[in-house]
């Protein structure tokens, strides 16, 4: 109901001639909804996760809203099951109408809503965190018809790059610890092919399962063959544990680490003097205005830097959301899916996260002037397949235990990595 | 279709499923009192058996047989019933408890195979671009969901009768007799493990139909799908119900589904997100709370054994 | 080898603690309480609650990373888990018990409980992994390819003592007595003079409190989450099985087997399946001698 009253004063501000003063009217809503792990195996990262999501609506209500009105947030918890978050975003599509469904955290939970939920009801949704290679295969098929998006990179520059800074820093054998997760096998899986292709030995590829009480015979195993240094890719709580097993147990510290490990938490778990040789990736931005923007905003809200993974991720991918609702004029999934086409990639003006940069970008917008969002990860191109490629930065970890931000991977730089291990 | 009936529909669906499912292990703990701690293991073998006949061929998969549903619905029922007979047959004739531990056990090692054994199961990536049975023969999802609503609808009546039929045959009043009685029912000359194992076994191939119409349903299958946590649901469903009533046993299933997904739906309206992670876990906790009292207070379940079915076993 | 030998002696050691309290309450009770491993789970994280209420983790007794107040607080968590255990029992299975009702209601009900004290634990200390104390103990290289923690010693010996002084308490106190009767001999009901609701009593107490401090050795070699009981219960149900339900000796040979064979799995099989150890056991043992290794305890298998 709330919806058609929107329309209706949409319709009503176009007829009027003043279509750029329709967000000044008050009293509609469009709904959003996510769907992300708060309870179950994810829980450890999923609310932070959910609260990037909020504040990102919060700086679009700030700016005005979206396509009229002022947006209603709606947070679902999957529990990290795909049953229930099938459910949860049935309701949030059937019953709150939402037309853009953001998350699921894990693939397995992702893909059920996408193929049962989002296509069948035409409504985008984008993931901040689902990595699997398994949605490009989907979307190769036509099985997504447009309607998915994800806003981090896929796992495979990512591992390119490692293993060419691996090489890079002289590490000959290397082990792999991964999580056994869509997410750990298809980066593991990158690395191991870059990294011997760049003349590099990988020692060691152990996958261990999430929520074990102990990885020792998984660490056992990856310190056969004497490698000289390890790749772990894991989430923070269970690396902490790998980590903390893998030194205790004489393992080298000369440590490559996956993306999800850049959280204090992780940090704190493992101890900062074990990670001075320590050398991350993640996908961002190394600086600029959009990244201030957004780490700004963060520490005026939440009172503390935005370390964690998924919390960049997953702002844009509601920004994405909301810009292309602006775009659309209409709370229509399948005109969003449309919409966020144009308002990524392209050649138009560069706008920025956060309250002015979206009210920057409604103004472009109603001016019918083209724009292009440069987000909290960098600037930010959808394939076809609604895959991004973005920059990759490296981090590392002070003496004092605070991250920090090391070299930094232009596209045109991940894309001459890649060409390099992979002359296909 | 509005919003909301739309919903609906899709609810009825799932909740149906584990309908099927109860009604198993009603006919394997209601009736004859065998314990079955990895319901969700049954489940997943129904599921991915179901999967792996009917998905399309992939490279590096040893699954993806193609063939037509029906048949791959079929073939997990009976991939259940086999695994059933083999937990069945090294436990039945020891100790009741021992089938409680094995079943239990086995819900891990299936769950470590479908995590693990990529080839077969695609690993955490899980089966995708199954192809949902009849879909292209509807216009809309909407009118899809009432048709496979309807099947369901069939499906369940199925399963019910058949049960109701097993169950107030002779053979049904002996499975009665030996939970009630066991020492009376063996000086009958009774062999009492090999009619446990019957009903063990009959009672999981429900259980796997139930995962065959998840994965037609979802067109999706991964191991996050067979969490620990859906063996609690399935049974707060059955003692709701009341273990020894299949109708109970479908009204439980549909009544605890509803009250799971409405709390969720309360919980993310209501409280704040800061506290939703303790409302999850409370849910969980729940659970475990009501499957206790009801037994101690309600063990019939709270609508309870029919009496028909009691004055009949005597 | 050398090294997997030594995990599987830590793990082993571990599993046997929760393990003994399992047996006696398989044997006793007569029933097999799946919330058991739960114990271990709310004994670690007690202990945890009084480090924090205690505050330090000060003076440690080099070169073992903790001291006094580990020691203290896994006192206070034994004590607190003896506590949840008679609770339990008094609010759930006695009332089970008195009505007669079928043994297999009781694990049923041992089932909920699993979950409910699971989800306390989840509820009050959160779900992310936490530690005694943050420092690494790092391990001392004592042979080529074997390296050991200086705990994992600690941990091996209080296991050795905590198993000699109950084999005393078994077999010389009158209560002990009583215990081992009614445990190995399924036939017998009541030992002449001694309540039976207090062997009921010392047989919870006893379980809890040697959960709680394989929960804390647990916890101080590894690490605290909630699902550490979870995780532990098949291979508890495999050691007390495999050394015949009831024995108490049997049960810590079960355990260091299982521990073992865990260990040395993962030479052979991707480390993936390493869970399923204890099943494969469980169902071998259930398949070829289903009284246990140590059989004349008749209790264990076979036509009631």
């Amino acid at each position: 109901m709330t919806r058609s009253l929107c329309l209706a004063l949409i319709a009503g501000s176009v007829l009027a001639g003043s279509a750029g003063l329709a967000s000044a009217q008050t009293g509609c809503t469009h709904n959003i909804g996510a769907v992300l792990s708060i309870t179950g195996s994810m829980a450890a990262i999923g609310s932070a996760i959910g609260d990037a999501a909020a504040l990102a609506v919060e700086h679009m209500n700030a700016a005005g809203g979206a396509a009229g009105c002022q947006i209603n947030f709606i947070l679902r918890d999957d529990q990290g099951a795909p049953n229930v978050g099938i459910d949860a975003a049935k309701t949030l599509v059937e019953i709150e109408r939402v037309p853009v469904l953001l998350g699921a955290i894990q693939s397995g939970v992702s893909m059920p809503i996408l193929t049962s939920v989002a296509v069948p009801a035409k409504v985008t949704q984008i993931s901040c965190c689902s990595s699997a290679p398994a949605f490009t295969a989907l979307a190769r098929e036509g099985g997504t018809q447009g309607y998915w998006f994800r806003t981090l990179p896929t796992s495979l520059p990512q591992g390119v790059v490692m293993a060419t800074l691996g090489r890079e820093k002289g590490y000959g054998r290397t082990a792999i610890i991964h999580v056994n997760s869509d997410y750990g096998v298809s980066m593991a899986r990158a690395f191991k092919e870059a990294f011997e292709a760049l003349g590099g030995t990988v020692t060691a590829v152990v996958p261990y399962n999430q929520e074990q009480a102990s990885y020792r015979a998984e660490v056992n195993a990856a310190l056969q063959g004497e490698p000289d240094s390890l790749f772990l890719v894991a989430f923070p709580a269970d690396g902490a544990t790998a980590l903390r097993e893998w030194i205790a147990f004489g393992g080298p510290t000369r440590l490559l680490l996956s993306n999800a490990l850049r959280a204090d938490e992780f940090v704190r778990s493992v101890g900062a003097e074990y990670l001075a040789d320590a050398a991350g990736i993640d996908n961002a931005q190394i600086a600029g205005p959009s990244v201030d923007a957004l780490n700004a905003a963060w520490a005026a809200r939440f009172g503390a830097a935005p370390n964690g993974p998924g919390l960049h991720t997953m702002y844009d991918a509601a920004a994405v959301a909301l810009l292309a609702m602006e775009k659309a004029g209409a709370a229509d999934g399948t005109a969003i899916r449309d919409a966020i086409r144009e308002i990524t990639g392209g050649a138009g003006t560069e706008v920025f996260p956060g309250p002015e940069g979206f009210a920057r970008a409604k103004e472009l917008i109603a001016a019918g002037q083209p724009v292009r969002y440069v987000g909290a990860t960098g600037p930010i191109a959808f394939d076809a397949n609604g895959d991004v490629t973005g920059p990759l930065l490296i981090w590392g970890v002070a003496a004092d235990g605070s991250l920090t931000v090391g070299d930094y991977w232009s596209n045109e730089r991940v894309a001459e990595a890649v060409a390099a291990v992979n002359p296909g | 279709m509005s919003g909301f009936a739309s919903y609906l529909v899709f609810f009825l669906i799932v909740a149906s499923i584990y309908g099927v499912m109860v009604l198993g292990l009603n006919l394997q703990w209601g009736y004859t009192g065998l314990f079955n701690a990895g319901v969700v293991g049954f489940y997943a073998i129904g599921a991915y058996g179901t999967a792996i006949l009917a998905g399309p061929e992939r490279e590096a998969l040893v699954g993806g047989f193609g063939l037509p549903y029906p048949l791959a619905l079929l073939g997990g029922m009976a991939a259940t019933g086999v695994a059933a007979l083999v937990v069945g047959l090294a436990t039945l004739r020891l100790r009741a408890e021992y089938l409680a531990i094995a079943t239990f056990g086995t819900a891990i090692g299936v769950q470590l195979v479908a995590v693990n054994f990529e080839r077969l199961t695609g690993g955490v990536n899980g089966l995708i671009g199954l192809t949902r049975p009849g879909f292209a023969w509807f216009g809309t999802p909407g009118a899809y969901n009432l048709f496979f609503l309807g099947v369901m609808a069939v499906l369940v009546a199925a399963v019910f009768l058949a049960l109701e039929a097993a169950v107030r045959s002779p053979w049904g009043r002996l499975l009665k007799a030996v939970r009630e009685d066991e020492t009376a029912a063996r000086s009958l000359g009774k062999n009492i493990a090999r009619l446990r194992l019957q009903a063990f076994v009959l009672g999981s191939i429900p259980i796997g139909l139930a995962g065959g119409l998840y994965v037609g349903f979802i067109g999706y299958v991964s191991p996050l799908d067979f969490l620990p946590i859906l063996t609690f649901q399935v049974w707060a469903m059955l003692i709701v119900g009341g273990s020894g009533n299949n109708a109970g046993a479908l009204l439980g299933a549909v009544g605890v589904w509803a009250l799971w997904t409405m709390s969720g739906l309360a919980i993310s309206r209501l409280v704040p997100v800061a506290w939703q992670s303790q409302a999850g876990a409370i849910q969980v906790l729940l659970i475990g709370l009501l499957i206790v009292v009801v037994l101690l207070v309600r063990p019939q379940g709270l609508l309870g054994e029919r009496a028909t079915v009691s004055r009949e076993a005597e | 080898m050398l090294q997997a030998l030594a995990d599987g002696f830590l793990s082993g050691a571990i599993i046997a603690l929760g393990a003994i309290g399992l047996t006696l309450t398989m044997g006793i009770l007569r029933f097999a309480n799946f919330a058991h491993a739960e114990l271990i789970t709310w004994g670690a994280y007690m202990a945890l609650a009084v480090l924090a209420l205690t505050g330090t983790f000060a003076g440690p007794w080099s070169p073992l990373s903790f001291g006094l107040p580990l020691v203290a607080a896994a006192a206070a968590g034994a004590a607190a888990t003896v506590v949840l255990a008679l609770a339990v029992d008094r609010l759930v299975y006695r009332p089970l018990r008195s009505r007669a009702a079928g043994h297999m209601t009781l694990v049923f009900a041992s089932f909920g409980v699993s979950l409910v004290v699971r989800m306390l634990v989840l509820i009050a200390f959160g779900g992310a992994a936490t530690y005694y104390s943050h420092s690494l103990q790092i391990a001392v290289r004592v042979a080529p390819g074997l390296r050991i923690l200086p705990d994992q010693m600690f941990v091996l010996g209080l296991t050795l003592v905590l198993v000699l002084g109950l084999h005393l308490f078994l077999s010389r106190s009158r209560m002990g007595l009583a215990m081992r009767a009614l445990a190995e001999d399924p036939e017998l009901t009541a030992i002449h003079g001694i309540d039976p609701a207090r062997v009921v009593g010392w047989t919870w107490a006893i379980g809890a409190a040697l959960a709680a401090v394989a929960g804390v050795l647990y916890g101080l070699t590894i690490q605290l989450r909630p699902e550490i009981g979870f995780h532990l219960i098949l291979p508890l149900f495999a050691a007390a099985i495999l050394g015949g339900v009831g024995n108490v000796w049997g049960a810590v040979v079960g355990g260091f087997v299982v521990g073992l064979a865990e260990s040395l799995s993962v030479l052979f099989i991707p480390p993936g399946y390493k869970p399923a150890v204890p099943f494969l056991i469980l169902i071998a043992v259930l398949a070829l001698r289903p009284t246990g290794l140590f059989a004349g305890t008749s209790s264990a298998g076979g036509h009631r």
